[in-house]
């Protein structure tokens, strides 16, 4: 039976005592969907973990033990982990997008670092008949393909010279 | 250059009191101080109400504190972009030059039992954990394809000595083989002393190889953690010590450059006695101490409840210890701390003495790869002793089946050079302290279960915030005795080497 779990907030969290289990409402326009994916996710070494729709913008996360019984105390700890760490997800996203530039200039210098140039070897194994990467800014696109004269067949207005 | 770069924010057009972009946190133990670092990682220390003041524009022009920002690059208005750029560029030079340091577990037996043993250690009648000749040579093949310069050997286990015939097996074919190369190599051997003697000694000394050892404390201390059967391990350790540092004197070599590095791992007994450590090591002779916090790795997560500490413990013994350590060098000892010496070398120097685990990105695969006695190999040595707990999250390949470059481009490298740069962690990108910190994903994946980490809650975090309140607190205190101490603490002298 699921009743509210003591030294949490009774708004967002119930315990199943029986199940071995807690959940947690989580409302989407706080907490991205990608936050509750990555906040969740750490817990599959520790519990089993569901996610469930629980009504408009809410996703409705149970944690429940592998083992039975389980304490008060654990099931009060994950819960109180999972709140923590689902602003970490949500911040760190934002963080993320901000610096993205310098995180990911730095990862490149330092693997590209590491690795160093492939040798003869390795360029010989390289499969080269695979599709092009994807390149939805169009940088491998020549100057013409890109900004010049569209076929006249498509109508609209030209752009370039 | 500046100027130009940002022409509509000149003194004339903009308001020059503004401030540039900058972090700052209130000293817990000094309250009345903020300690603010800009971008590149210079630094203030300023008064309660200087800082308000400075945070609301309101520095007037010809001020001294005006100056001191200005000279700081503190100011929007005249914030010297090259220079803020070449200095990022210096703390980072690291970055992009491979992995220089490579642990080689050549056994894991051991003729200890340490009760924290972040190793997973092996009886000694485990032979089925000694490292094959093929897998050492094989090692050693993959070291040298190493894209750094310079390579670092470090001979780890279980007990190396239990395998000195390894050991030197390795170091000759190392040598044999880099004569086509031209690499740089060093040998370091981290021993507990208790196998070593005369003859070994002489070889040691003869092929350069660095010797470090642990001495946790006083006698009762040391040998009630690490157990030496029909001896004691502190008796051991100490008579090498001397011995060892003995022998480096009689080939006339520098003292301050060349003696036993010892390690300290503070286990909770230790945490009152921090007096009775420092005086040890002085005893000793030697000249750094490292006061290391216990590792959540290992015998250590099973033995927590006899030797963990909260980390506010470890922060006041920090204090109490180093505190001490000032007073000494005042009065003439050469004692440095070295957790202190890294802080204080990207602090005062802002230059990066890559510590490979106090860095971003951390060294994890880029920096360092640890190989273990069946020839798996990992982004570090704490991935190994993860392994041993049951976790191959930081496997990233088999010195007989992988390719170099596969090794070091793996997934979980690239996933733990992303996690380890702090301008992408909550926390991290707001604290003051940030040019000067690193955290490495292992432990955040070892106590949070995730390689990001929440730094509010890591006990690592609080670790490295601690100590750097103290240095800061230190820095801002003007005791130029003090100062000269701690400045001293980030000279970095090289060790062409000891045996010429």
């Amino acid at each position: 039976m699921s009743e509210p779990l003591e030294a949490t907030p009774h708004a967002f969290v119930r315990a199943d005592r029986e199940d071995g289990s807690v959940s947690f409402v989580v409302d989407e326009s706080v907490y991205p969907l990608e936050a509750i994916y990555g906040a969740t996710f750490t817990f599959l070494d520790r519990c089993f973990v569901f996610l469930g729709r629980e009504g408009e913008g809410q996703v409705r996360v149970v944690l429940s033990a592998k083992k039975l019984p389980i304490a008060d105390d654990e099931l009060r700890g994950w819960v109180g982990e999972l709140a923590n760490e689902l602003l970490a997800c949500a911040w760190r996203g934002r963080i993320l997008e901000q610096n993205r530039a310098t995180i990911e200039a730095v990862t490149s210098q330092a693997i590209g670092g590491a690795m160093g140039p492939p040798s003869l070897d390795e360029l010989e194994d390289f499969d080269f008949s695979e599709e092009p990467f994807e390149d939805p800014l169009g940088i491998a696109m020549s100057w013409e393909e890109k900004y010049g004269k569209k076929d006249k067949s498509q109508g609209g207005e030209t752009e370039g010279t | 250059m500046s100027e130009r770069l940002f022409g509509a924010m000149t003194p004339e057009t903009f308001d020059a009191r503004q401030p540039a972009f900058f972090r700052f946190r209130q000293l817990p133990m000094a309250p009345d101080k903020v300690v603010l670092s800009n971008l590149e990682g210079r630094w203030l220390v300023l008064d309660r109400p200087d800082f308000l003041a400075f945070a609301q524009g309101q520095v007037s022009e010809g001020t001294p504190l005006f100056q001191k920002l200005r000279e700081r690059n503190f100011l929007r208005a005249y914030y010297d972009v090259p220079a803020a750029t070449e200095m990022v560029r210096a703390r980072h030079e690291f970055v992009g030059a491979g992995p220089n340091l490579h642990i080689l577990v050549l056994t894991l037996r051991c003729n200890t039992t340490c009760v924290y043993c972040h190793a997973s250690r092996a009886n000694m009648d485990q032979v089925d954990t000694d490292m094959t000749v093929e897998i050492a040579e094989k090692s050693v093949d993959f070291i040298l394809q190493s894209t750094n310069p310079a390579v670092t050997i470090e001979f780890q286990g279980g007990e190396p000595l239990v395998r000195f015939d390894l050991l030197q097996h390795v170091v000759r074919y190392a040598n044999e083989r880099n004569e086509a190369i031209g690499k740089e190599i060093d040998f370091t051997l981290v021993t507990n002393l208790s196998l070593m003697d005369e003859e070994k000694l002489d070889w040691l000394i003869e092929n350069r190889v660095q010797i470090c050892t642990s001495v946790d404390g006083p006698q009762d201390v040391h040998d009630k953690q690490r157990k030496l059967p029909k001896a004691s391990a502190h008796g051991e350790a100490v008579k090498w010590i001397g011995r060892i540092n003995e022998r480096y004197e009689e080939l006339g070599l520098d003292q301050t450059l060349y003696h036993v590095e010892a390690l300290v791992t503070t286990t909770r007994p230790i945490l009152d006695r921090w007096k009775e450590l420092v005086d040890l090591y002085v005893d000793l002779g030697c000249r750094a101490l490292f006061l290391r916090p216990l590792d959540p790795f290992g015998f250590a997560d099973k033995t927590k409840r006899l030797i963990e500490y909260p980390r506010a413990d470890y922060v006041t013994y920090y204090r109490n210890a180093v505190d001490y350590m000032i007073e000494l060098n005042k009065g003439g000892v050469e004692i440095l701390e070295r957790y202190a010496a890294i802080f204080l070398t990207k602090i005062l120097s802002g230059v990066d003495p890559n510590f490979l685990d106090i860095r971003q990105p951390s060294g994890a695969g880029i920096g360092q790869l640890a190989y273990s006695y069946d020839g798996k190999i990992f982004t570090c040595d704490e991935g190994r002793m993860l392994h041993e707990m049951g976790d191959d999250t930081f496997e990233i390949g088999h010195v007989m089946t992988s390719k170099y470059r596969d090794v070091v481009g793996h997934e979980a490298v690239r996933a733990v050079v992303i996690a380890s740069q702090l301008d992408g962690q909550p926390d991290c990108v707001h604290c003051p302290y940030q040019p000067y910190c690193g955290i490495p994903p292992v432990h955040s994946h070892r106590i949070q279960g995730t390689l990001l980490g929440r730094m509010r809650e890591s006990s690592l975090c609080a670790v490295h915030k601690g100590i750097q309140d103290y240095l800061f607190e230190k820095l801002a205190s003007g005791d130029e005795e003090t100062l000269r101490v701690l400045e001293k603490w980030t000279t970095i002298r090289p060790r062409d080497h000891f045996v010429q």
